[in-house]
C-alpha cells in the first residue's frame, strides 16, 4: 500500500467516524473464521466479542483450505441446548466457503454461544455478549454442560473478561 | 471364448495383487467411482497443499484421496484416518495408492473438515519432486 492510498482510507475513517451519529450503530463487527495453513488449528478471530444491543456481527471465512459456520446453540437447529438469550432468533450461517460471509443483527440483551459446525470437536466456538448485566431483560451465559464436547467447553471465554477486554482471542491464539 | 479367458485371467490377476499395486488417471478426473470431493461437500475446488481431491465415497474416511495439480496431473495420494478411531482400535490396511512412484510422504494432524469432520490425521504421499511445491497454494 502506498502513502496516497493510507491517506484516502484515514480520511474515509475519519469520515465515518464523523458521520455516525453518537447512539446508532456502527460498522458491523467482524469475526474471521481461521485455520493455519494445513489445518492443524481452527478458530473464531476474535473468539470472544462485546458488543452494543443493535449491532450487525459479520463472520467472514478467512481459511483458504476449509469451510466454517457460525450456528447457534439452539433446539430449533441441530437439536442442541439453548445457549442464547430466550428472546434471541436462532440464527445459522450454513458452510461458508473460502471468503464467504454472513451477518447477524444481535438486539436482545445477554450472552450469544455459538459453533462451528465441523469444528465444535476442535473447540472452535465463540461468544458474543449483546450490552451488559444493566440492560433490562440481558441473561447471562448457560450454565449446563449439556452436550457440549470438552473441548468447546473449555474456549469460551468468561463474560467479565469480554466486557472488560471488548475483544478476546481463542485460547491457541490466531491459528495463522 | 478365447477373449474372454484372457480377460478372466487379467481379472484373477488383478485380482491377486496387493491393493496397493492399483493405480489411478494420472489426469483429472479419474473414473467412477471416484467423485471431486468440492461436489460431494462444500469445500474450496482446490485446497492448498492437498490439491484437486477426488474420493471414492465408500472408501471415507481413509480414502485414499487423490491428489491433482492445477493442470490436472496426478501429484499426490492422500489418506485421512480419525484418531478416535485408532485409537479404538480401527486400522487402515492394504490401501490403494494413485501411483507406484512416491518420492516423499507428509503426516501431519488436521482439526477436521466437511467430509472429514473428526479431527485426524492426513497422510500425504508425493509423486514427484515437484508435487509439493505444485499443491502449495
Ligand atoms: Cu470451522
Amino acid at each position: 500500500m502506498n502513502r496516497r492510498t493510507l491517506i484516502i482510507r484515514g480520511a474515509a475513517v475519519l469520515l465515518a467516524a464523523r458521520a455516525r451519529p453518537a447512539s446508532a450503530q456502527a460498522a458491523p463487527v467482524l469475526i474471521e473464521m481461521k485455520g493455519s495453513p494445513r489445518g492443524e488449528r481452527v478458530a473464531f478471530v476474535p473468539s470472544g466479542v462485546g458488543v452494543a444491543p443493535g449491532t450487525v456481527v459479520r463472520f467472514v471465512n478467512r481459511d483458504a483450505g476449509n469451510s466454517h459456520t457460525a450456528t447457534t446453540y439452539h433446539p430449533d437447529i441441530l437439536d442442541r441446548p439453548q445457549r442464547i438469550p430466550d428472546a434471541a432468533q436462532p440464527w445459522d450461517s450454513d458452510l461458508l466457503l473460502p471468503e464467504d460471509a454472513f451477518e447477524v443483527t444481535l438486539t436482545v440483551p445477554g450472552v450469544y454461544d455459538f459453533y462451528c459446525v465441523p469444528h465444535e470437536h476442535a473447540g472452535m466456538v465463540g461468544r458474543i455478549v449483546v450490552g451488559t448485566p444493566d440492560d433490562t431483560g440481558w441473561q447471562g451465559p448457560a450454565t449446563d454442560p449439556g452436550d457440549l464436547p470438552d473441548a468447546a467447553l473449555a474456549a469460551f471465554a468468561a463474560v467479565d473478561v469480554i466486557l472488560a477486554q471488548g475483544a478476546v482471542l481463542p485460547p491457541g491464539g490466531d491459528p495463522t | 471364448m478365447l477373449r474372454s479367458i484372457t480377460s478372466l485371467a487379467a481379472a484373477l490377476l488383478l485380482g491377486a495383487l496387493p491393493a496397493a499395486a492399483q493405480t489411478a488417471a494420472e489426469t483429472a478426473p479419474p473414473e467412477a467411482p471416484f467423485a471431486k470431493v468440492s461436489e460431494l461437500v462444500t469445500l474450496p475446488d482446490f485446497l492448498p497443499g492437498l490439491g484437486t481431491l477426488y474420493v471414492d465415497p465408500a472408501s471415507l474416511p481413509a480414502g485414499p484421496f487423490l491428489g491433482y495439480d492445477h493442470d490436472g496431473k496426478l501429484s499426490a495420494t492422500i489418506y485421512m484416518t480419525p484418531i478416535e478411531d485408532l485409537q479404538d482400535g480401527t486400522a487402515y490396511d492394504d490401501l490403494a495408492v494413485g501411483s507406484n512412484t512416491v518420492t516423499s510422504v507428509d503426516v501431519y494432524y488436521n482439526a477436521g473438515h466437511p467430509g472429514v469432520e473428526k479431527p485426524h490425521v492426513h497422510v500425504v504421499l508425493y509423486h514427484d519432486a515437484e508435487a509439493k511445491a505444485r499443491l502449495a497454494e
